[in-house]
């Protein structure tokens, strides 16, 4: 019987594809390398990617990816890293220890949790979460350490309260927390006099914190997204009239009174909204 | 002064020619009789020459040939000390017009004991030696020496938090006798405990390879930070603009000066927001953040974006059109209901 001869050509259309792109890269070491939507569902379909150490920038969006394997890290000149809208459902503990890694793109996804030890990334800036299934129970103790995080994109998620560790996160400049289930923020949030962005539309939110006054939101620079929510009427009027106004009142007395008074008289709870059931991160 | 013990009675003699050295009166035969110091006493007359009753357990004191029981002879007699006001037995100083307890006579800066050092008077006070130096030399603008409390007339060395003359130290290194341009060093770095600190002369200092602030000139035994080709007291690296230090912040260097972010951004510009760093050429701004020509892209695929591309934005992100349109059909129904997601075109900077 004859053997069929060995090949290195490759022969199905759609895994040359990849190859393709992967030995181009090699060839001219191209440290930027680009496999978004390429039906790519697991590592094994990149051969050697493993070893391209030379690469700074890999980008994977809009494949299938389940798994990322802990080999990943070998990458260690990898400074950023796009896996926007796979299939993973949870990272290897390996990923935080990634030397130059400065923004890493998790969003839409199907993460319930982040591995342990997450927070140690030592240089990530960008860290975007969005459109996943997160909440304040499934972060890993250390996530609020990453003092060098400048934007951090959460929107979309299941978080009813946010650590008090935020306060940490010094360097933050982005804070977005839209459509998650918050009913309260916690007064840290005070302490990130870098801030800029700040984005907590539609959550259960009733009422503020008196230390968000301390930041600055009213400068051509910030933006700052409330609605939404379920604010006392005393916010609500202060946001018809505008944010400026609203910080003003934050830091005022009057406030500070009705804010006490609202926390010991034990608010009624808004309940969740139900428009995120239709969120496609929930399959499993 | 003090009490004269207790004299002898001697009882069962003769002394037909013995007087009483009070009463001139001679003695019974078994008479008892006083002997104190060679002089005889009935023993009705051996009592106190202010109140005329016997010396409470023998003790009386001597003045002017006239013997007292211990309280009048302080009444009359006894100098008062000018602190605290007692009596003063034994020992007396007498200075500053009163009389003393050796013990209560102190020198009225460091209450140190006087006694026996000497003092001297300075403005109505007394003083030891060496707060009168000291009062001296703060009035000639000097330091005191803190080991031979003379004047220092020129520069004073500084050691373990007081002033000496440099010449009683030597180098802990080389061994010179050291000048007021010798350094002490901590020799725990990262303990504030000045008894552990030595001397050093300049010379070996420097050889030792501690830092130098850029700013103040002065050795850094603390955190040394390290910026435009020098060291800096943490507190002493400072924006050159606002003159705030940087406590570990990112800062800025341009033209050999550090500036804080906000500074050096109102001075020269923005920061690309993915490579963070200062934009020297053409910016892109948009969606409240700037680019620079590398790294404006659709933050979904990476892809490449120019002035033409339209882009559609949330979370103050840009994504591409293609990107965009792979985003689950609720997200982007919920999206558009907040608001209405238009393709925006970019505005060049
Ligand atoms: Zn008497
Ligand atoms: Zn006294
Ligand atoms: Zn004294
Ligand atoms: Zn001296
Ligand atoms: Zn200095
Ligand atoms: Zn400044
Ligand atoms: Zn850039
Ligand atoms: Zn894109």
């Amino acid at each position: 019987m004859n053997q069929a001869p060995v090949s290195c050509i490759p022969n199905t259309s759609k895994m040359s594809k990849t190859k393709k792109v992967l030995e181009e890269s090699r060839e001219i070491q191209n440290p930027e390398l680009d496999l978004a939507d390429k039906g790519i569902a697991t590592f094994e379909e990149m051969p050697g990617l493993l070893n391209m150490l030379y690469i700074t920038r890999l980008t994977l969006s809009h494949n299938k990816i389940k798994n990322v394997p802990p080999g990943l890290a070998n990458l260690v000149n990898l400074e950023i890293l796009t896996l926007a809208n796979n299939h993973l459902e949870e990272l290897p503990l390996s990923l935080s220890s990634m030397p130059k890694l400065r923004i890493l793109n998790l969003s839409f996804n199907r993460l319930y949790g982040l591995p342990r030890g997450f927070g140690a990334f030592p240089m990530l800036e960008v860290l975007d979460l969005t459109y996943n299934n997160l909440s304040e129970k499934t972060l890993p103790g250390n996530f609020f350490m990453m003092e060098t995080l400048r934007a951090l994109y959460m929107g979309d998620n299941d978080f009813e309260y946010l650590s008090s560790d935020i306060g940490n996160l010094k360097n933050l400049q982005i804070l977005v927390l839209r459509e998650n289930d918050l009913i309260e923020l916690p007064k840290e949030i005070g302490e990130l006099t870098r801030l800029r962005e700040f984005n907590v539309q539609g959550n259960r939110l009733t009422i503020l914190p008196p230390e968000i006054g301390n930041l600055d939101m009213i400068s051509n620079k910030s933006v700052f997204r409330l609605d939404g929510n379920e604010w006392v009427t005393p916010i609500a009027d202060q946001l018809q009239v505008g944010i400026s106004h609203l910080m003003d009142y934050l830091r005022s007395e009057t406030y500070r009174i009705l804010y006490s008074r609202y926390l010991t008289n034990k608010p009624e709870i808004p309940p969740p909204c139900i428009d995120k059931a239709k969120k496609i991160s929930r399959i499993r | 002064m003090s009490p004269t013990p207790m004299p002898s009675l001697t009882g069962g003699m003769s002394f037909d020619n013995m007087m009483c050295s009070r009463c001139g009166e001679g003695f019974e035969p078994h008479e008892k009789i006083v002997n104190s110091t060679g002089e005889l006493w009935h023993q009705q007359c051996f009592v106190c020459a202010q109140c005329f009753r016997p010396f409470k357990e023998g003790i009386f004191y001597e003045f002017e040939n006239r013997k007292y029981c211990e309280h009048d002879f302080q009444v009359l007699f006894a100098p008062c000390c000018g602190k605290c006001g007692e009596f003063v037995i034994g020992r007396v100083i007498k200075a500053m017009n009163a009389n003393w307890h050796p013990n209560c006579f102190r020198c009225e800066m460091c209450s140190g004991e006087l006694a026996d050092s000497g003092f001297i008077r300075n403005a109505g006070r007394a003083l030891c030696h060496e707060c009168n130096a000291k009062v001296k030399a703060v009035g000639l603008g000097k330091y005191v020496c803190h080991k031979c409390h003379g004047l220092i007339d020129d520069q004073p060395l500084k050691f373990r938090g007081e002033v000496y003359h440099p010449y009683h130290f030597i180098c802990t290194a080389c061994g010179v006798e050291l000048d007021s341009s010798a350094r002490e060093v901590r020799s725990r770095p990262g303990f504030a405990n000045n008894d552990m600190n030595e001397l050093y002369c300049l010379r070996c200092h420097d050889k030792m390879g501690i830092p130098i602030c850029g700013a103040c000139r002065r050795p850094i035994e603390e955190r040394v930070v390290t910026a435009l080709g020098k060291h800096w007291h943490v507190e002493h690296f400072v924006c050159a603009k606002c003159e705030k230090p940087f406590f570990g912040h990112r800062h800025y260097e341009k033209k050999g000066l550090a500036y804080c972010e906000t500074h050096y951004h109102q001075l020269f510009g923005n920061l690309c927001f993915v490579c963070n760093q200062v934009i020297a050429g053409d910016v892109f701004t948009a969606l409240n953040k700037a680019w620079c020509v590398h790294h404006f892209a659709c933050s979904m695929c990476d892809q490449k974006m120019n002035q033409k591309t339209k882009f559609y934005e949330f979370d103050l992100k840009p994504a591409c059109k293609k990107c965009y349109e792979k985003l689950p059909i609720e997200f982007r129904r919920r999206l558009r209901r907040q608001h209405e997601a238009t393709p925006k075109k970019l505005v060049p900077a």
